[in-house]
């Protein structure tokens, strides 16, 4: 089973190809703002590097965020598209549990910068059931101020932590400060690697969990700020 | 085409590529402002399907089209947009010989996501892939609704985003003779549309007001750019605006549709005058107008009214390809895969891409 991971969602563009468990290649390019310019040539450049052909492709995994909305919508559209000509199945992952998967430990806490000292996050647990290598998500993705984040945690304070992504170093001294136990990873641990999208993109496949393509949308987190503005002035609807 | 020249891409297609005495069929797409469309063109000008879905009522209440909103919308319509276009054609992707997606200008969040569909479908497929210009398509929308039209042409194109004069020899290629030096004309609607609180899109509101008002009420100053065949609206923007404070300033009432018809009336005799000074300089079998403010009656009914001493007759699309859509996008692309001016996959898109 054959599956390309597809990753735009931040300033790192990943592509893998992963066939049954057996990772044939991955690319984590730190592009910033050229994901429309490099991404469909490099999957193009990888198919045929590995010899393989968009034909060949049995699913499809695709980050779907929190991330930059247009890189997002290029990763998505792009998996889109190749799920409805081939008809196969897509599953769009978060981005924070892509990170989140690819960290050790029991309880971690992936990150993405949201900017003015907010960050998004989730919180994970592994499960430590063999049959069901899925992440429990105990708190669902959402921004917060990075001084919130001991008080969101703090019924976890008795175990350590795995911080992962973004803002780490600062999260972690404020965590540490109230006493939280935390570990933290090595820079090629420390990302949304798309080998790790495209394992999960497989297990969610194979487990039936694939997404509907038509209903397949970022994780936006944040209406437009048009309506925002709108629903201050005139109250919602 | 002249003005898009990506250069031919080097790729062994999965076909050899057709020439003009064979069956070309091209799916494209288009999200460059607030309509999502896909549609199936045989040989460029037939259009097997044309499916447009608008989403100007969700940007209606915000006064002009807000960007985030369209690109979410563009990708959820995406997929459906695309299957209709199939079906009413009753074509699958394995016949198409191309796919095409404007690349600009609009919507930088927009043009993206039928960009990005384009270029997926090309590698997916192997065929080539074509990056339009948003405006060309607008003119080309002529040559679908009026396939006999006698070359050489001058064609005025006006929306939104653009206001271009131009000479076409013939399909193949174009000189601009004129352009907005700031403001282009479906601008100057939206803006005065939104000053004057008449609503959005503003070419529409304006005109319908302009209906009920006497457009030699108040006179405004048309810009004078001697010899050249460019346009300039910001002048008039400022002069409208500056009436309307002066008028509250001396406690007057403003009639609102007036000021609508006079104000267009004044857009109208810009673009006319020029058009006609064209035509006048160059021998031109026939004239054309297109884009989004090419639907305005008053406009079409002055330019056919001083067409008539040159003895020519005025095209303009009819009214379901004046507005945006993806047939245009595939008539254009047809003259493109003929030339074969095909765009790599790192075609980016360009937001303030010009003729």
């Amino acid at each position: 089973m054959l599956i390309l991971g597809i990753d735009t969602s931040t300033d790192i563009l990943g592509l893998a190809l992963m066939d049954s468990g057996q990772l044939k290649g991955e690319y984590n390019l730190s592009l910033k703002r050229q994901h429309s310019e490099k991404l469909l040539p490099l999957i193009e450049e990888i198919f045929e590097l590995l010899g393989v052909e968009a034909g060949d492709l049995d699913g499809i995994a695709v980050a779907v965020g929190p991330g930059s909305f247009t890189g997002l919508r290029i990763g998505i559209t792009t998996a889109k598209v190749l799920g409805r000509i081939f008809s196969i199945p897509v599953k769009g992952i978060s981005t924070l549990e892509i990170m989140a998967a690819g960290a050790e430990g029991e309880y971690i806490l992936p990150l993405l910068d949201a900017r003015r000292k907010r960050v998004y996050y989730s919180f994970y647990q592994r499960n430590g059931n063999k049959d069901n290598n899925f992440l429990k998500e105990v708190k669902k993705a959402a921004s917060a101020g990075i001084s919130e984040l001991p008080q969101i945690l703090n019924e976890y304070q008795n175990q350590e932590i795995s911080i992962i992504g973004e803002k780490t170093a600062e999260v972690r001294e404020l965590l540490v400060e109230n006493n939280f136990k935390t570990r933290i990873f090595e820079a090629e641990k420390n990302l949304p690697r798309a080998a790790v999208l495209a394992r999960l993109g497989g297990d969610y496949i194979c487990s039936g969990q694939a997404d509907d393509i038509y209903q397949l949308k970022p994780a936006y987190l944040k209406i437009p700020q048009a309506e925002i503005n709108w629903q201050q002035k005139y109250g919602s609807k | 085409m002249a003005a898009n020249n990506m250069g031919v891409e080097k790729v062994n297609y999965k076909n050899k590529l057709k020439d003009k005495d064979e069956d070309i069929y091209i799916l494209a797409l288009e999200s460059s402002c607030d309509e999502t469309a896909a549609s199936v063109n045989k040989n460029g000008l037939e259009i097997l399907s044309n499916v447009v879905s608008s989403q100007v009522d969700l940007h209606k209440k915000f006064g002009g089209v807000v960007p985030e909103i369209a690109s979410r919308k563009h990708l959820e319509l995406l997929l459906p947009v695309i299957d209709q276009a199939l079906a009413e054609a009753g074509i699958e992707f394995k016949d198409l010989d191309a796919v095409a997606s404007t690349y600009g200008p609009g919507l930088v969040g927009g043009l993206l996501v039928t960009l990005t569909a384009a270029k997926t479908v090309s590698l997916a497929l192997n065929i080539p892939l074509i990056g339009v210009n948003h405006i060309a398509g607008h003119i080309y929308a002529n040559f679908i609704a009026n396939p006999e039209i006698e070359k050489p042409l001058i064609c005025l194109t006006i929306s939104g985003g653009h206001t271009d004069l131009l000479y076409f020899e013939d399909l193949r290629g174009y000189q601009i003779l004129g352009r907005t030096i700031d403001d282009a004309a479906g601008e100057a609607f939206d803006k005065i549309s939104r000053f004057l609180g008449l609503g959005y899109p503003g070419g529409p509101a304006i005109e319908k007001a302009a209906l009920s008002g006497n457009k030699t009420a108040i006179y405004f100053p048309r810009a004078d750019l001697g010899d050249s065949y460019d346009f300039s609206f910001s002048g008039l923007k400022t002069a409208v605006m500056n009436y309307v404070n002066n008028e509250e300033q001396r406690g007057n009432e403003i009639d609102q549709n007036d000021l609508a018809a006079s104000f267009q009336e004044a857009v109208v005799d810009s673009l006319a005058s020029n058009l006609i000074k064209a035509v006048q300089e160059y021998k031109v079998e026939s004239v054309v107008i297109s884009g989004g403010v090419a639907a305005n009656q008053r406009l079409r009914e002055v330019i056919a009214e001083r067409l008539k001493e040159h003895n020519l007759e005025l095209y303009y699309p009819p009214l379901e390809l004046c507005t945006d859509n993806a047939a245009m996008i595939g008539a254009v692309a047809y003259y493109q895969y003929l030339e074969r001016d095909f765009a790599p996959l790192s075609l980016s898109a360009e937001p303030s891409l010009k003729l």
